[in-house]
């Protein structure tokens, strides 16, 4: 690798993006510059999202090269994985059986989670039917949903909005009928099994970087609403040094 | 002359001894004598020592208590009962019903009072109740005059001063006064050695720290015009006047924003014919003649800090006449006022001043014309005055229960100045006492300040994360920040691993077989492994090793970075000294077990070493750091010094020579501070010494010479999460300046909530 270049290359990028832009810093930027962002803080971020949203290889790992000690035992975080990664296959029925291993109360304390659960696994058999033979999901959904949907309404709709797509060709669907098809419905899904989960063990329902992003977009909106002194665009610095790192991390990975 | 009480006092004692047992009442060496000051300042106003109100109801325990022999007794007698609940923010009426500060008014005979319980027998409560003078007497008072003792005990300030109520506790306001008072503190110890006594207006005038160190007894007797303390109290009366303690007359703030919050009324910003009783937070009209549309008013030593979001602070009325006539509570209002109203003039009726009036319920907003507000409050009432920076609002409290919002868009920003706790009082004895957070409150302001945090948190939690990258939503997001953050700090393995596992998200995530997955391939980066290699040898405290890598692979950056390479140098000889300490730990083991083993069998090299150990203990290291290396095996110092020792010695003697010519103040403690290792025999054993051979300090090596690496290499030395939190961070400050939302949560909150990760 030449190194030498590839320095040059970076500098002139990080240049450009904080103060070729800007020629004089804004004093926000100063004062942010000046604010400790100790490294135990960070490294506690990291080692607790890896923790909670269930990358057991990752956290192992970094709490080797961090010198950290485990938040969870790496069987906790693989057996919350492996729930997820059934759930992100789409093979509900092995995630509500891992589940039910781990938690047996947690499905019945939690009507509504199980619910979407059920849902999920009904719409993963609408799409294994696709168009042919709908009886097998139909028969699901008379067996296992309809029951709980008759005492709740929002059950009810959500019910409804899934069977519809028994009957509309999948090409040319709704918009909203489209998303319960896409993969974002596993994801959500997903979220909130590893949500109730977590809540059940430690309490905690997402790791903390969740709120650390969201308060950092919250105060920028707030600040800009009330006419602080905050910069027009104030820059995460995300990819300033992507050409540095991997090949893929100069554009923004799309995950979906 | 004989104590009329002293009898009574004994005869309750006993009974009264384990309801004591609780210990609510903070040690009383800690309580600020300003009594002296009432004595000398306001000789009529007859103020009793506040310690001593917490005790009244040993006196009189009950209100069916027979009324002590004595002469005066009978006169004094109801104001006893009235007196008694008060130390705890509990108040009585007139008929001797009883409410409990603690328990937020609910309760309301309590009987006996729950108050004072709390003393083992041995405790300096007993010194208290031992000593013989009368504690509550007072010839003044006419009729509905509530003689509560002025200073209950304030579990809510320190030993050195330090106001802290309890809703402001999470607050970084609060945090930055603290910090503020601590240095000052500090500094004061090390500095003058004659000022000791003025360092914050809480703290105790100079001579009390003879009085405190004294039995209680002398104090009350001193201070105290009570009866029967005459004889036994003048002598130290003399001490007592000379203690002429003035509140703070509200300082010129300091320019960095962090005002002290209220901890007093303020004796120079007041109406003349008000006085000021007990430790400052007792306030008592003496009657001189006003007009009639006038009242009399005084505000508080410092301002309410917008910064702390909301503000809050309670009044009890102790004393004030009822209007017979019209059957009126006395007219004693209560609110906040820039320093531009008039004190002449009632809270409410000036422009800048907000009020809310007793003898008719009615709150002023910068008016004479008042609206009908809430019910009129008088004597044994709580009243709470609570100002919400955030909404733009003021409420008031009752006896612990919230009132409506009384006061809504408040122009704060139009206010001249800043606004201050204020009461009016207009009638001769009106008579009140202000809580400003040294006590519990009788309002929950814990929980009123929890919801508001809620409110702004719930905010946040419902805030749409997508919009700060766009095109990336938040899961996205925070798996780019975590990764970014992982190379650029050189987790390499770490970074690998997680990209595995998003990839494998990602495939389970497929809809369409035929689709690709673009992979996030780890270039197997040189530099981060590099970077990494180093981190690791850090952490693993071979400096040496890491030193040679960075040498290596990036031979500027020791030289550019003087202060990295200073303190990579320090740290190794730290770990060293570590070193040595760990393997003695180990041999003192080893030699422990064989003695009780009665195995005397130590190899020969294992007894140098304890040896060695021992000698260093005696041997003054420092002066013999600064000796020529040789001079170590002189005749003081056994011939036998451990290698590890002696390498070690010797690598310091070269440290303190390779930076003997900087002077720089940073430097040279550093130097003191590793070279003081040297002075113990085991340094992992002393407490003041052994954080410096903490594992965490390897961290904080490792992280600033990445960084240095880094910065060198022309990159950002701070990854994407950094800034995230470094600008939130920034944002939150512009966001509290003013009371806003952000006065009402911290990103350190968020870390905290995280369990916190151990070094390894």
């Amino acid at each position: 690798m030449d190194s030498s270049s590839d320095s040059d290359a970076d500098s002139s990028s990080q240049n450009s993006s904080t103060s070729t832009a800007t020629p004089q810093q804004h004093a926000f930027e100063k004062r942010a510059d000046g604010v400790k962002a100790p490294k135990s803080d960070i490294n506690a971020l990291i080692l607790d999202y890896l923790t909670m949203e269930g990358y057991p290889k990752a956290a192992a790992k970094f709490c080797k090269e961090a010198n950290l000690q485990p938040q969870q035992s790496d069987s906790s975080i693989q057996r919350r994985q492996d729930i997820q990664y059934a759930i992100h296959s789409g093979n509900i029925h092995t995630a509500i059986s891992a589940l039910n291993d781990l938690d047996p109360e947690i499905l019945d304390t939690d009507p509504k989670l199980h619910f979407s659960l059920l849902r999920l696994q009904l719409v993963e058999l609408i799409r294994e039917c696709n168009d042919t033979d709908v009886t097998r999901a139909i028969d699901f959904a008379t067996d296992n949903l309809a029951p709980r949907a008759a005492a709740n309404k929002d059950f009810l709709n959500d019910l409804e909005q899934t069977m519809a797509l028994i009957i509309f060709p999948h090409d040319n669907l709704q918009p909203e009928l489209a998303r319960l098809l896409s993969s974002d419905l596993r994801r959500t899904t997903a979220i909130k099994v590893n949500e109730a989960i977590l809540m059940r063990e430690n309490r905690r329902r997402e790791a903390a970087i969740r709120q650390l992003v969201r308060m950092r977009t919250w105060a920028e909106t707030s600040g800009r609403s009330q006419k602080k002194d905050v910069p027009e665009t104030l820059e995460l610095g995300l990819n300033t040094d992507g050409n540095e790192y991997g090949e893929t991390s100069a554009e923004p990975m799309i995950m979906t | 002359m004989t104590n009329p009480y002293q009898q009574q006092q004994q005869q309750h004692n006993r009974s009264n001894f384990d309801s004591l047992a609780s210990g609510r009442l903070p040690p009383l060496s800690t309580r600020r004598p300003s009594y002296a000051s009432v004595v000398s300042g306001s000789p009529s106003a007859q103020a009793r020592p506040a310690r001593s109100g917490g005790f009244s109801h040993l006196l009189n325990p009950s209100p069916t208590a027979e009324p002590p022999a004595g002469p005066e007794s009978t006169t004094q007698n109801p104001r006893f009962d009235t007196s008694m609940s008060y130390p705890y923010g509990g108040t009585s009426n007139e008929d001797g019903s009883y409410r409990d500060g603690q328990d937020g008014g609910a309760s309301a005979s309590a009987w006996p009072p729950r108050i004072g319980t709390g003393f083992p027998y041995f405790s300096r409560a007993f010194d208290l109740y031992m000593n013989k003078d009368p504690l509550l007497v007072d010839d003044l008072t006419g009729p509905g005059d509530y003689r509560f003792p002025s200073v209950a005990p304030n579990p809510n300030i320190s030993e050195t001063g330090f106001l802290a109520p309890s809703y402001l506790r999470d607050s970084v306001y609060l945090q930055k006064l603290e910090e503020k008072h601590k240095a000052k503190v500090l500094a004061e110890r090390d500095g003058a050695v004659n000022s000791d006594g003025n360092n914050t207006s809480l703290k105790s005038a100079p001579s009390s720290s003879s009085l405190s160190s004294r039995p209680a007894a002398n104090r009350n007797s001193g201070h105290l015009p009570t009866i029967g303390t005459k004889a036994a109290g003048s002598s130290h009366r003399g001490v007592a006047y000379d203690v002429v303690e003035r509140p703070t007359p509200a300082p010129k703030e300091a320019d960095d924003g962090l005002s002290p919050l209220p901890s007093g009324w303020n004796r120079d910003d007041k109406e003349a014919s008000l006085d000021i009783l007990g430790d400052g937070y007792e306030v008592r009209h003496t009657g001189r003649p006003m007009s009639d549309h006038e009242a009399s008013s005084i505000r508080a030593n410092h301002y309410m800090p917008p910064a702390c979001g909301v503000y809050y602070y309670e009044i009890t009325i102790l004393g004030g006449r009822q209007d017979k006539v019209n059957n009126k509570t006395p007219p004693i209002a209560i609110g906040f006022a820039s320093t531009e109203a008039s004190l002449s003039r009632a809270p409410g009726w000036e422009p800048d001043s907000w009020g809310y009036h007793g003898d008719d319920g009615h709150s002023f907003a910068s008016q004479n014309v008042g609206k009908p507000y809430a019910e009129i409050f008088g004597v044994g009432d709580t009243v709470g005055c609570l100002v919400n920076f955030r909404l733009n609002h003021a409420l008031y409290t009752k006896n612990g229960r919230e009132l409506a919002v009384a006061f809504k868009d408040i122009p704060f920003k139009d206010i001249r100045g800043n606004i201050y706790p204020i009461v009016g009082l207009k009638k001769k004895e009106d008579h009140i006492l202000a809580n400003f957070g040294q006590r519990p409150f009788m309002f929950d302001i814990d929980g009123y300040m929890a919801r508001q945090r809620d409110a702004v948190a719930d905010q946040i939690r419902k805030t749409d994360a997508s919009k700060l990258v766009p095109g990336l939503s938040e899961t996205e997001l925070i798996q780019q920040l975590v990764l970014q953050f992982l190379q650029h700090d050189g987790y390499v393995e770490t970074a690998r691993a997680f990209a595995e596992e998003l990839y494998s998200e990602k495939e389970a995530l497929r809809l369409d077989p035929e689709e690709t997955i673009q992979g996030i391939s780890i270039r197997d980066d040189e530099d981060a492994n590099n970077r990494q290699r180093i981190r690791r040898a850090v952490l693993e405290g071979d400096i040496d090793r890491a030193m040679k890598y960075t040498e290596s692979h990036y031979p500027t950056v020791l030289r550019e970075n003087e202060r990295v390479y200073f303190r990579l140098r320090c740290r190794k000889f730290i770990e060293m000294i570590r070193k040595e300490a760990e393997h003695n730990m180990l041999l003192e083991e080893q030699r422990r077990r064989s003695h009780t083993n009665g195995n005397s069998a130590i190899d020969s090299d294992d007894e140098e070493m304890l040896e060695a150990e021992a000698a260093n203990g005696d041997d003054d290291m420092d002066t013999a750091m600064a000796e020529e290396g040789d001079d170590v095996h002189g005749t003081n110092s056994p011939p036998a010094l451990s290698k590890l020792s002696h390498e070690a010695l010797v690598y310091g003697i070269e440290l303190q020579a390779e930076f003997a010519g900087d002077t720089r103040r940073e430097t040279t403690a550093a130097l003191d501070e590793v070279a003081s290792l040297l002075a113990y025999p085991n340094p992992l054993k002393v407490k003041e010494v052994a954080h410096l051979l903490d594992g965490s300090g390897r961290v904080a090596v490792a992280e600033e010479l990445n960084s240095a690496i880094l910065t060198s290499l022309g990159k950002s030395s701070r990854a994407a999460l950094e800034n995230v939190y470094a600008q939130t961070c920034v944002l939150l400050e512009d966001l509290r300046k003013d009371g806003g939302d952000g006065a009402f949560v911290t990103v350190d909150g968020i870390i905290r909530s995280i369990p916190s990760p151990k070094l390894r």
